[in-house]
């Protein structure tokens, strides 16, 4: 056990004219601390192609899940692809990432373009080897040890052919995605941020009409980081210090939703809090500040917009400068949560604010309990670990 | 005199950014910048009667429309600027 972690983004940009994607990838968790991506790209690009991908990427993910060895699961697929009428040959090709106890990564590559590592912040050579699998496929195979910081990127064979004979000569070369992806390491940016980023860029290459799938995927370890929040008061107003001794006591950062939360913890701590005035273009209500806590804003709207964003992270990313640069509580809390913690503690109390039963407000006590499950269901998808207590 | 405006989700909802900015605005308008201090405060408790603002000690539900008639009330005429 060690106390890395991975994190896992993966963005796609259709073809020109293709409502079907060609590339698939599939990510599936093998216990907490283990798990297998697989990004397969099919042949052509079309519902064929779309076809292809599926199939090969949930084959693999799913025997490498269940534990069959790599070379098992290549052989199977090598097996049963259906072969091309027109092509007459059967393939998908594909990339297999698979991560074992945050410790190690094993890459197997057959015909994709070769992973990408960056260690330190710059592009560094991935050892490997070739090797036959299933009599006549040649695959590459590297096993890695994982270092804080390294980010692995597997892309389909549409990012390095962006631009071809627009932009470049020949393409969007290899070495020139690794130092792109090295450039933008530097500035802390998650898996997501990062995969959205390599193909917005080769949409831009393909000016804006990809001739080609294309996908990135990247893995990045990261040590883990805790945050903690504390979002409404107790139900039973005797358990105010029982609540704020065990906020308290947790290692990370802390950040405090809520007006009458952030008085108890106010009291708690002999700490004032100081509201600010301004409003950001948002409209949402301005935060606050209290000496040990990183952060204060209101509750259950400002929770409302983090949901909406961390829907949007999940799903195209294209609120990304929104939440990613804005100053309001809503993009403060969204990137603590979404890029920081790996973690996320939720100190949810249950206490019913008298105010927000007014049957002409937009809020109620259901809701905010809905707010804590949404959320904390959306941080688990994108691969945090989440703890939620009631009080 | 301080001027302290709710800003927390109730009275957000209820119009406190107008409240709030219309107040920043008629201070500026009659230069009272040093004569009151305008602060925000999340939940003064005071919700169920609209956007809770303060005046010194005294509680005051102000709606975005009655901003006007609020400040000449509570804050000019105390000061004896009308």
């Amino acid at each position: 056990m060690n106390d890395l972690c991975v994190e896992i983004g993966y963005n796609i940009i259709n073809h020109v004219g293709e409502e079907l994607c060609g590339d698939h990838v599939e990510s599936v968790g093998q216990g907490e601390d283990s798990s297998v991506l697989v990004l397969a790209d099919g042949l052509g690009s079309g519902v064929k192609a779309n076809i292809l991908s599926i199939l090969t990427s949930r084959i693999i993910s799913t025997m490498i899940a269940e534990g069959l060895p790599l070379e098992e699961c290549v052989k199977a697929i090598a097996a049963t692809l259906p072969i091309c009428s027109v092509r007459k040959v059967a393939y998908s090709t594909f990339t297999i990432i698979r991560l074992i106890n945050n410790e190690m990564a094993e890459i197997i590559c057959y015909d994709n373009p070769p992973v990408i590592l960056i260690r330190n912040g710059v592009p560094t050579d991935l050892p490997g080897r070739d090797m036959i699998v299933g009599g006549d496929k040649k695959v590459h195979k590297s096993e890695l040890r994982l270092q804080e910081g390294d980010i692995l990127v597997a892309v389909s064979d549409g990012c390095p052919h962006a631009g071809i004979g627009v932009a470049y000569n020949f393409g969007w070369q290899l070495k020139d995605i690794a130092d792109f992806i090295a450039t933008a390491s530097v500035a802390g940016y998650n898996a997501k941020t990062l995969s959205t980023m390599l193909v917005e860029e080769c949409d831009r290459l393909y000016g804006g009409k990809p001739g080609d799938d294309a996908t990135a995927c990247v893995v990045r370890v990261r040590r883990r980081a805790p945050v903690n929040i504390l979002f409404g008061p107790p139900r039973n107003r005797d358990d105010d210090a029982r609540m704020m001794t065990l906020f308290f006591s947790k290692g990370g950062k802390r950040i405090i939703c809520g007006g009458t939360t952030a008085s108890i913890a106010s009291q708690y701590l002999g700490s004032p809090i100081t509201t600010e005035l301004h409003y950001q273009s948002s409209g949402l209500p301005p935060i606050a500040h209290m000496e040990g806590v990183d952060l204060v804003t209101e509750g259950i709207i400002t929770i409302s917009r983090v949901i909406e964003y961390a829907k949007d992270v999940l799903d195209q990313n294209e609120r990304h400068e929104e939440w990613g640069y804005g100053h309001d509580g809503a993009c403060l809390i969204s990137r603590m949560l979404f890029e920081e913690a790996t973690d996320v503690n939720f100190f949810v109390g249950r206490a019913v604010n008298p105010a927000h039963q007014d049957p002409n407000l937009p809020i109620s006590f259901n809701i905010k309990m809905k707010l804590v499950e949404e959320l904390s269901e959306l941080l688990r998808k994108m691969g945090k670990r989440i703890k939620v207590m009631y009080f | 005199m301080k001027v302290t405006v709710c800003i927390g989700s109730s009275c957000h909802v209820r119009g406190s950014r107008q409240v709030v900015e219309q107040l920043q605005d008629l201070i500026r308008d009659y230069n009272l910048n040093d004569e009151v201090e305008l602060c925000g405060s999340f939940c003064m408790g005071q919700c169920q009667l609209g956007v809770c603002v303060k005046v010194d000690d005294e509680f005051c539900s102000v709606t975005p429309e009655g901003t006007r008639a609020f400040f000449e009330e509570k804050v000019l005429k105390p000061l004896n600027k009308q």
